[in-house]
């Protein structure tokens, strides 16, 4: 242990609660926005990161010659926005979010670093945190570039995110708050 | 934790700030097809022969090969065709909507969505008339409401004019090589 949270100053440990406490919310929020533009099922992601259009899954090399199809809409099927995710915007999405979620993982893996755990545990928690990014976002490269079928990967990603998580918040805020050996 | 900190308001800054919605889809459509009750949604799947097609005229191919035209009829006659386009930029994307008459040019352009940062720099483009200059553009003619409004705006304003004329150009190119495919 490089420090010990159970014994650490209270600024220390309400900064950590506070943290953790956002975190949380902000993971909420983000299992929410999932819901909403991707869903849970690897149906649902395949389609968000997939080839676009109709024939989702028939379709992901370019045809040889341009092809037309035409069917009717209703007006409120033209202002629902089926969110799909082309590559430039995973390009930048990537670019964006990775960063985010590594010092999401870094900022977890230090209050992970102070809790009273054995050594193993606390590498496999870091690598959970880590790999969970490199999860989530290489299923949305590899559901783009090679098979819809490894969405599966991106929602290993998510689960691992809250995963790590919420093993970092309930064992620090046992051991800070009520633990004191 | 000086660095931890540094870190996390770094990456902050970098994060795109989220989207917002200028003008309902279903708003656009009404505006951009008007009388139109009936619709249908042409999409086109683009071969690799005609994405280098559309990329060596303006610098962009469809995502995804995917090029979707919405078609609004009334009575069984064409009223016109829209379609919605993305741009983007560092600062996250702005999603245009442009209509076409059933002569094929280009009836009018909303701006419906940018993200919050971009918002008071689109407005105030969209203020200094910038989407007048695209009606009754041919699809061959290059747009040019950027050059018009940029002298009586500021410079961020100026860029999301030019942002604007590039998705303009983007449907334009779009409409003139896919829409009459059968």
């Amino acid at each position: 242990m490089l420090y010990d949270l159970r014994h650490s100053d209270l600024r220390v440990r309400w900064l950590v609660t506070l943290l953790l406490a956002t975190l949380g919310t902000s993971y909420l929020f983000g299992a929410w926005m999932v819901a909403l533009y991707a869903g849970f099922s690897p149906r649902k992601v395949a389609e968000t990161y997939g080839p676009a259009g109709e024939a989702v899954m028939a379709m992901q090399m370019p045809p040889e010659t341009t092809m037309v199809s035409e069917r009717p809409v209703s007006m409120a099927e033209m202002g629902e926005e089926m969110h799909h995710v082309d590559r430039d915007l995973l390009v930048q999405d990537t670019h964006v979010h990775m960063p985010m979620y590594a010092v999401i993982a870094a900022c977890l893996s230090i209050i992970a670093l102070g809790l009273a755990i054995p050594r193993w545990a606390g590498l496999s928690i870091i690598t959970v945190l880590f790999a969970a990014p490199w999860l989530d976002f290489a299923g949305m490269w590899l559901t783009k570039l090679a098979s819809p079928g490894f969405a599966i990967v991106t929602l290993a990603g998510g689960w691992a995110m809250a995963l790590g998580y919420t093993i970092v918040a309930v064992i620090a805020t046992y051991q800070m708050w009520w633990r004191k050996p | 934790m000086k660095t931890l900190v540094l870190g996390a308001v770094t990456a902050a800054l970098l994060h795109i700030t989220p989207t917002v919605v200028l003008v309902k889809r279903q708003d656009a459509v009404a505006h951009l097809l008007p009388g139109a009750d009936q619709f249908a949604a042409r999409e086109v799947h683009v071969s690799s022969a005609d994405s280098r097609r559309i990329h060596d005229a303006v610098g962009w191919e469809p995502p995804d090969g995917m090029v979707t035209f919405y078609v609004g009829k009334h009575q069984d006659q064409v009223a016109g065709a829209l379609m919605f386009m993305r741009v983007d930029c560092q600062h996250g994307p702005l999603e245009l909507a442009i209509g076409f008459d059933p002569s094929g040019k280009i009836r009018g352009v909303e701006v419906t969505k940018a993200t919050v940062e971009m918002k008071p720099w689109v407005l105030e483009a969209l203020r200094a008339g910038l989407t007048d200059a695209y009606r009754g553009l041919a699809p061959d003619q290059a747009p040019a409401g950027a050059a018009k409004v940029k002298p009586r705006i500021g410079a961020m304003p100026g860029y999301m004019a030019e942002l604007v004329d590039k998705g303009v150009m983007h449907a334009a190119a779009a409409y003139r090589l896919f829409y009459g495919r059968k």
